[in-house]
């Protein structure tokens, strides 16, 4: 079994890294966890999960050329398996996008959720592949004007891909702010449910600076909190791993620019 | 309310009121740019309003017809069609006494938002905004209620689904979409589509 989630979010910054590693640590705890760098253009999931000397990366398995093994871009960390993706800008321009579906397909074959960090943007067929492959998505959003309207615009992307919302985190709350009224207000245009309500904490930028994962730097934290009950509220359902690879059959179409 | 005279730089008609407050921005204006939309003359109502900036970035608005300032004031002047716009030059300590006026003051990104509907310019100027501004925006009030106007929201919704489904064709996707996005027929809002 295994269900794809894309966490997205439009809007840069809202947190869907620090989100995707929190809720794969969370989710850790049940389920079989692969976490994929899926923001190929800006990948960063490698310093939040110390990473950052990993020598193959999802980007060498995207290569015609380079004949790296799947498994060879896995690395066990956290109790999760971590696929980071490369910075250079040139392997990134080299990547076939494409080929993300046949590494999501193989990493989908070991694993009971795939979680899929994905890209700030919607302007390219590489940005917006993740939510395309995903069997749903969870939409990490602040509870600003612009963050809404672009957290809107990535689950109107995704519907139109036959892939729906699976629930919405509301990140970076001010202690000022209540969200209850904004959640359920949200609630009447977002699919799923909503999952947490993150506090705006230091812990989350000193975990970032560690190279760790919110939940391995501060468990006690009530942001970590907060995404151990996001996690508990998702019905990871049982999906049939074929159905990723079946998906998106022209991703095959090398992306013009 | 009282903005000091300043050095007239420029005054012209435009099309768009982005334009002025991209180019205020770039050349980090200090001083204020009074807006007249010119349909609201053609009807035979004056409509004149005030947005003041701080090294570009806006600091407060006044509908100077109605006397309403903040984002009411904003809004009063907010026609979409031309615009006259005059620039003026101001030196920063003589807009003191004016931009502690707390009830004119506007979060950094609204003039782009509500005189130009140009969210991406919005949020430059949030970018380009002191850190001391940049969170004026979040106002909670403000966020709810944009939730509660399920009519704009539905144009959010149903311009992004188009969008999707013409770059699905550009990108060659089409035949991932669903099959209800494939239909040019609206889609219901949230339908469950697997
Ligand atoms: N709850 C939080 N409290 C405090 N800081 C946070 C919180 N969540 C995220 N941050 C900080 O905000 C910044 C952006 O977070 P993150 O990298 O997870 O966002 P992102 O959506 O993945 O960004 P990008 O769009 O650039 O990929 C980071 O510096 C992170 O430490
Ligand atoms: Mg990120």
């Amino acid at each position: 079994m295994v269900e794809a989630f894309a966490v997205a979010s439009g809007k840069g910054g809202t947190g869907k890294t620090t989100s995707t590693l929190a809720l794969g640590m969370a989710l850790a705890e049940d389920y079989d966890v692969t976490v994929i760098d899926a923001d190929t253009g800006m990948a960063n999931l490698l310093f939040h999960a110390g990473l950052d000397d990993a020598d193959v990366t999802l980007h060498d398995l995207l290569v015609d050329e380079r004949d790296a093994a799947v498994s060879d871009a896995v690395y066990e960390r956290f109790g999760m398996s971590v696929v980071p993706c490369g910075t250079s800008l040139a392997a990134f321009e080299a990547a076939d996008p494409g080929r993300l579906r046949d590494v999501v397909a193989e990493l989908a074959a070991d694993a009971d959720v795939l979680l899929l960090d994905s890209p700030a943007a919607l302007g390219s067929k590489s940005a917006v592949l993740p939510v395309v492959l995903a069997d749903r998505i969870v939409v990490v959003l602040q509870p600003t004007v612009p963050s809404l309207s672009d957290g809107l615009k990535v689950q109107e992307y995704a519907h139109s891909y036959g892939t729906d919302t699976a629930g919405v985190v509301f990140n970076r709350v001010r202690p000022d702010e209540n969200v209850d009224k904004i959640a359920e207000q949200a609630g009447r245009y977002f699919g799923g449910q909503t999952l947490a309500s993150v506090p705006e904490s230091d812990a989350v930028r000193a975990a970032r600076r560690e190279g760790k994962p919110l939940l391995a730097h501060a468990p006690e934290d009530p942001a970590a909190d907060a995404f151990r009950e996001a996690a508990a509220r998702l019905d990871v359902r049982d999906g049939d791993g074929r159905d990723v690879a079946e998906r998106f059959k022209s991703a095959v179409v090398p992306e013009r620019i | 309310m009282r903005i000091p005279r300043g050095e007239l730089r420029r005054s012209r008609v435009v099309d768009d009121a982005a334009a002025v407050l991209r180019a205020v921005l770039d050349e980090e204006l200090t001083g204020y740019v009074v807006f007249e939309p010119q349909d609201a003359l053609l009807l035979g109502e004056t409509t004149s309003g005030v947005v003041t900036f701080e090294d570009g970035i806006p600091v407060l608005a006044y509908d100077t017809e109605r006397e309403v300032g903040g984002r009411d004031g904003l809004e009063g002047f907010a026609v979409t069609g031309p615009t006259r716009a005059a620039v003026h030059a101001v030196d920063t300590a003589a807009l003191a006494d004016a931009h502690e006026v707390e009830a004119f003051r506007i979060p950094p990104g609204d003039p782009a938002r509500v005189l130009a509907g140009d969210e991406r310019l919005a949020e430059q100027t949030v970018d380009a905004a002191p850190a001391a501004r940049r969170d004026e925006g979040r106002d909670q009030s403000a966020v709810e209620a944009f939730l509660a106007d399920a009519d704009a929201i539905e144009e959010i919704r149903s311009e992004a689904r188009e969008e999707a489904r013409a770059r699905a064709s550009e990108w060659g996707l089409d035949d991932v979409l669903a099959d209800d996005a494939r239909d040019s027929a609206a889609i219901e809002p949230g339908t469950d589509s697997r």
